[in-house]
């Protein structure tokens, strides 16, 4: 199998690397930071009800969108992705998650797959339909994150 | 595979009856590895789904309303359940895979045993503090307002 050479297996283990400490990341803006969490410690059952956001983000978002701007998640997120400075970098930092991400994922998803088809063409199908679906994932997710905000 | 069979017996150890009881704790250590191996190629494969249905999605960024909606789905009850899953699928994952990394890369097999405990206590940590935001919101929704210490959220 032409995947299966020692630069990619060398690879996969320092994508695996980088996704620690990017992980971290992602969990700590996502769950953790009282400012930028997208995501709160509340449970919301109402159809249309909205989270409420900590003191933190509040001041945050009505500090960049005015005093009676809405405090939702879109605010929230976009006081990074719309920041007049950091906003590139924090698109930055998305874009290589997401390639990385992929990269790992559908690597090692090839792996998985080569195991169990024992097949050459089955191989080769499941191969070419799972980067294809990498590929438009990437593009998709490249999109969404470059133009949120923008 | 980089799993912890590295004090494998030899294979004249068949003849005898210590060498045979050696031979079953052996099998013991394979299927520990085994176990650890399976639950990286699942939770893998799980993370794969995730990261598919997650970057789908997130195309909701492009309008503030369906972003919103979205968000807000990732708040009800089931999704908290949901989230405290995948934390510990990402938590088990990351830290088996670093494992690995590090037997195959620094050569750590001789302290593999303590490698594994360490690590599995590093989980342990990670998921109870990480996971509690969710677990807190699932609490206070089951058993009302303020019935869930907040420790350091
Ligand atoms: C958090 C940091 C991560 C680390 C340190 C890590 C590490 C690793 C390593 C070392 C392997 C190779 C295992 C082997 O050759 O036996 C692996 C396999 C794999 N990883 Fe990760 N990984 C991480 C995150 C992820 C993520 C986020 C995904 C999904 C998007 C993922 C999906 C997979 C899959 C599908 C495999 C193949 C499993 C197999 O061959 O049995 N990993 N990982
Ligand atoms: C419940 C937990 C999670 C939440 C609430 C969450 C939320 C988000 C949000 C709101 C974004 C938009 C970009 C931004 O805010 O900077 C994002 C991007 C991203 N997330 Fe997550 N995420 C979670 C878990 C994960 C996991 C486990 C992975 C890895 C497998 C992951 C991979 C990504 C990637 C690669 C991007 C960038 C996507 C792009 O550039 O289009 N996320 N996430």
């Amino acid at each position: 199998m032409a995947q299966t050479n020692a630069l990619n297996w060398f690879l996969h283990r320092i994508t695996g690397t980088f996704l620690i400490f990017m992980l971290i990341t992602h969990f700590w803006v996502q769950h953790y930071d009282h400012q930028a969490a997208s995501v709160t410690h509340e449970v919301v059952t109402e159809k249309g009800e909205m989270p409420d956001y900590p003191e933190e983000a509040k001041a945050g978002v009505r500090a960049r969108y005015g005093e009676d701007a809405e405090v939702t998640p879109y605010q929230v997120v976009m006081q990074r992705l719309d920041d007049p400075v950091y906003a590139v970098l924090w698109k930055g930092f998305n874009i290589l998650f997401l390639v990385v991400a992929l990269h790992h994922g559908f690597y090692g998803l090839n792996n998985v797959m080569t195991d169990y088809i024992r097949d050459p063409m089955g191989r080769l199908i499941a191969r070419a339909l799972s980067w294809t679906l990498a590929l438009g994932l990437l593009i998709i997710g490249m999109y969404s994150v470059i133009t949120a905000g923008w | 595979m980089a799993v912890d069979t590295q004090e494998r017996p030899s294979a004249s150890a068949s003849t005898d009856a210590p060498a045979q009881q050696e031979g079953r704790v052996q099998r013991y250590r394979i299927r520990t590895g085994m176990f650890a191996w399976m639950m990286h190629r699942l939770t893998g494969v799980g993370l794969v789904v995730y990261l598919v249905i997650h970057i789908w999605g997130l195309t909701a960024l492009t309008d503030p309303e369906t972003f919103n909606a979205l968000i807000a789905k990732y708040h009800s009850p089931l999704f908290k359940v949901g989230e405290f899953a995948l934390l510990v699928a990402v938590a088990y994952h990351a830290m088996n895979g670093l494992r690995i990394v590090l037997i195959d890369f620094l050569g750590w097999s001789p302290k593999q045993k303590k490698l594994f405990w360490t690590l599995g206590a590093v989980t342990a940590v990670i998921i109870l503090v990480g996971g509690w935001p969710s677990l807190y919101a699932l609490g206070e929704w089951l058993f009302g307002p303020g019935s869930m210490p907040t420790f350091f959220l």
